[in-house]
């Protein structure tokens, strides 16, 4: 059923003038993704940083928000990223250049909290990734990060659609991709992929984009779809979800995923989970900061 | 061309967390790996206050000479025991884990009416082990009252709450609570469940106690836990962290078969089973988790 829908998705993301162009600094700031810290150049860091003044300003606002406790603002970038870190400035810009790609004003799900769900996202496949021995940490954090890039997607080119699977989910407590699928036919898998495509994203990111619910149908990147889906599971589970009550308990050690990824990764049965959910608490109040911080209040985006 | 090396980036201190010796980590962690109950980040502080007060009284002066009296024999097991207290005290209180009624009300029981309503079965056992002076007993009481008239309707609601200790029982009888047990209990609850003893303290109404026996055990007497049969849900909070390994695995096993297939055992909020039991399935609930005995038809036991 899903697969007679596809052309007529891509059709119309394709089709729609206002689907953004990917992000100027998105790519560059990919490669440096990849990058292990030590190698990355500083220099290079701030030109991405100070090549768009709207991110220059969001950066600078978040190294003096009292979430880093500094004395007082710092006065240029190079200082601002020195003191955030590289990793945060990462984030930061990722996040808002993506912030930027689409319009503000039509949002169906509230942006703060779909970042808070993609950073939360992105932050726990970092941590699940850095416990297995031959994960790579930065591929899951990115592909945490974009998992959920259809519902921009599907703001933009389906709000109404949308809004009714929304509504639908946050009434009966279902999981979104539920909702979206019986209500609209298809899921933000599939609206996500097809821009995914268009901005030619790596192929292993696009597979979680379009996988990370269905993840028998991944061809070539099971383990990492696997890792993101049960990332994606345990986000919504402690406070990283999308704003509204899920009736419904996850089992992730019975999960499919959790066999697939242990199929890849032996050193997942050592992994503590119950141990791992309360660390993973410890940086659920530091997101919330980090979105306030970087996009305003939330209500200043709706 | 500068390289951004880990010394040229500081360490961002967390929002809102002091600072704290990190010989309080360590401690955190061998709480954790001896009794399955782990401090995050944020509570760290409450840790290092429990241990602060344990130092106090023992004349101990740095957290380091702390860590060799909780490391070093004779002094290990007595000292690790009085931390745990400190670290728990003050958490007894009505309605304290929000996120595990929450659990209970919207996934748990609809699923456990769903499920017994196929045999023809209406009659829910509820387990609070070690329920101290009744707190967690009578919110779970209320709780399962709320449903009465919708989701329980017809069913009959048993709660067995036991404890070691005789004085604990008592009190818990009586159901008199102060301010501070009742700082979690919203007035919708305080009106409708509660009369006033006095200026300062709220009484549980009869129709609330009935719903609950109240009665001594031992959890470490195999004869008696062998009779605990038919339980729906088993909470034991802040009990099991006090137990050696060889014992926290007996009574954890005695929980399983306690329980009915499609039954819930709960732990306090920051307390884990670590890996004693095999057979319990972990499972994540919206802000909690919980240990589930599969059902016959799930097909995953």
């Amino acid at each position: 059923m899903i697969t007679s829908f596809t052309p007529t998705i891509r059709e119309r993301v394709q089709r729609i003038e206002t689907m953004p162009a990917i992000p100027a600094v998105f790519l560059p700031l990919m490669k440096l993704l990849g990058n292990s810290a030590q190698e990355v150049a500083l220099d290079e860091v701030v030109r991405l940083v100070s090549y768009d003044n709207t991110i220059a300003a969001q950066c600078l606002r978040v190294a003096g928000s009292p979430l880093f406790g500094l004395a007082q603002a710092p006065k240029s970038i190079k200082v601002a990223v020195l003191t955030l870190g590289l990793r945060r400035v990462e984030t930061i810009l990722l996040t808002c250049s993506l912030g930027q790609a689409f319009a503000a004003k039509k949002w169906v799900l509230d942006p703060a909290v779909f970042w808070r769900h993609s950073l939360g996202c992105a932050m726990v496949c970092r941590r699940f990734s850095e416990k297995l021995a031959t994960a790579d940490p930065e591929e899951a954090y990115l592909a945490g990060l974009l998992h959920d890039l259809g519902f921009m997607v599907n703001c933009l080119a389906f709000p109404e659609e949308f809004t009714a699977a929304m509504e639908r989910a946050c009434q009966e407590g279902i999981p979104l991709d539920e909702a979206e699928r019986a209500t609209m036919g298809f899921t933000h898998g599939e609206t996500g992929e097809a821009l995914a495509e268009k901005w030619k994203l790596a192929d292993d990111v696009i597979e979680v984009i379009a996988h990370h619910h269905g993840i028998e149908q991944s061809q070539k990147a099971k383990p990492l779809v696997a890792l993101v889906h049960l990332s994606d599971l345990l986000c919504r589970m402690r406070g990283l979800g999308y704003g509204y009550y899920e009736r419904h308990k996850v089992d992730l050690i019975a999960d499919p995923a959790w066999a697939i990824l242990l199929q890849a990764h032996r050193d997942l049965e050592g992994v503590d989970l119950v141990r791992f959910t309360f660390e993973l608490d410890e940086a659920v109040e530091e997101i919330h900061a980090l979105v306030s911080t970087v996009f305003g209040t939330a209500s200043a985006l709706t | 061309m500068t390289l951004l090396t880990a010394t040229v980036v500081p360490s961002v201190p967390t929002k809102g967390v002091p600072a704290v010796d990190p010989v309080y980590r360590q401690i955190r962690d061998l709480v954790y790996k001896v009794s399955g109950m782990y401090k995050a980040e944020e509570k760290l502080y409450l840790l290092a206050d429990g241990c602060e007060r344990r130092m106090k009284q023992l004349g101990t002066k740095t957290p380091r000479e702390y860590w060799d009296q909780l490391t070093a024999q004779p002094s290990r097991d007595g000292e690790l025991r009085q931390l745990l207290n400190e670290i728990t005290i003050g958490e007894t209180c009505l309605f304290r884990s929000q996120p595990q009624l929450d659990a209970l009300r919207k996934v748990i029981l609809p699923e456990i009416v769903a499920e017994k309503t196929k045999q023809i079965t209406r009659r829910l056992r509820i387990w609070s082990a070690g329920c101290s002076t009744g707190e967690e007993s009578y919110t779970l009481a209320m709780n399962m009252l709320e449903e009465s008239e919708s989701l329980l309707k017809g069913w009959t609601v048993e709660i067995v709450a036991t404890d070691l200790n005789d004085r604990s029982i008592e009190t818990a009888k009586a159901g008199i609570y102060g301010d501070y047990a009742l700082r979690s209990t919203t007035d919708y609850f305080k009106r409708k469940y509660f009369s006033a003893v006095d200026e300062k303290k709220l009484q549980v109404r009869p129709e609330v106690k009935k719903l609950i026996t109240f009665s001594r055990l031992n959890l470490q007497d195999d004869s008696k836990m062998l009779f605990m049969k038919g339980m729906d849900l088993v909470f034991c909070c802040n009990v099991l962290i006090y137990f050696d390994g060889a014992s926290k695995t007996k009574v954890i096993n005695h929980f399983f078969s306690n329980l009915n297939f499609g039954g819930y055992f709960f732990l306090g909020t920051s307390e884990s089973l670590m890996k004693l039991n095999e057979q319990f399935h972990l499972v994540h609930f919206p802000g909690t988790i919980a240990y589930w005995k599969p059902s016959l038809s799930s097909g995953k036991l």
